[in-house]
């Protein structure tokens, strides 16, 4: 996720490592009988926000391109640097 | 008997780890981003085998449902919505410093997290017996409805705060871009925004010369 510019590709990166992390949180719930339910719930709760979250991003990422024609970032940083040499 | 069952256990977490594993390599990695995204819903699909063997059969549905079928499928609809989402920086813009960067910090990361589950003695924190795996949805669900209603409740909440915020912010956006629109009463939209007022007091001098 680190070396990627492309804004679809950042996204998928964070829901990886974001789904990595369920899986911890559910493993330790499962072999802890006082977490169990509370994991669960809060997995549950997770899952719900990532969605919204990705919908989010996908906004971002579409005012992104109208505003930018890109969805690779840096690019605009670029154009700008060639208008002012 | 009680041995081989086990052994059929850790194959087949080692089965569906190395196939998340690959999947995922191939979802960040692969040239073709609808290929990318396609990769990503099997690899969500995957994740969910993980959930089955921890006994949580609940959560695995969720899994699949919201991240193969909604969170998948939204970024293909970006994929879809966006006509230069093909264009990979990484060609255009190869940085083999940023990508060393990238494999030190993930060796590090991955070197640390298999110090802490090889050397930790993170077993002995948990409780030997395991807690009444046949029953475990049907707890789930009283204990989410009965005692902890208003986070469900407010977990809906944030999902409809969410998608309207989203809608919101496009229309916004859009609002902005108006073109401008003569009819018969005159100009009916305008380019800038509504509240800028030379935009406003524009159309006006327009109809007093006619």
């Amino acid at each position: 996720m680190m070396v990627k510019r492309n804004l679809i590709r950042i996204l998928i990166g964070a829901e990886i490592m974001g789904n990595g992390v369920n899986i911890a949180l559910v493993a330790v719930s499962i072999y802890s009988p006082a977490f169990s339910f509370v994991g669960q719930g809060l997995i549950i709760l997770v899952i719900s926000v990532a969605a919204a979250h990705t919908a989010l991003a996908m906004v971002l990422m579409l005012i992104y391109n109208r505003r930018y024609n890109t969805v690779d970032l840096g690019t605009p940083i670029a154009l700008e640097d060639d208008e002012h040499v | 008997m009680m041995q081989v069952d086990i052994w059929f256990e850790q194959l087949e977490f080692v089965l569906i780890a190395g196939i998340v594993i690959f999947l995922a390599w191939l979802a960040l990695e692969h040239r073709d981003i609808v290929y990318a995204a396609f990769f990503f819903g099997f690899m969500a699909s995957f994740v969910a085998g993980f959930y089955l063997l921890l006994e949580a059969p609940f959560i695995a549905g969720m899994q699949i449902a919201v991240y193969t079928g909604g969170i998948s499928a939204l970024i293909v609809f970006a994929v879809l919505l966006l006509p230069r989402a093909q264009d990979s920086s990484l060609e255009t813009f190869a940085s083999p410093r940023r990508r060393r960067i990238g494999l030190v910090i993930s060796s590090l990361v991955g070197m640390l997290s298999a110090a802490l589950a090889l050397f930790f003695p993170w077993y002995e924190t948990f409780s030997p017996d395991l807690p009444p795996l046949e029953f475990n949805l049907e707890l789930l669900s009283q204990w989410l409805w009965s005692e902890h209603g208003i986070y469900v409740m407010m977990t809906a909440l944030i999902l409809l705060t969410a998608i309207v915020g989203a809608i919101a912010i496009l229309q916004m956006d859009k609002a902005e871009s108006l073109i401008s629109i003569e009819g018969e009463f005159g100009i009916e939209s305008v380019e800038e925004p509504i509240d800028d007022e030379a935009s406003i007091e524009e159309p006006s001098e327009e109809v007093g010369n006619e």
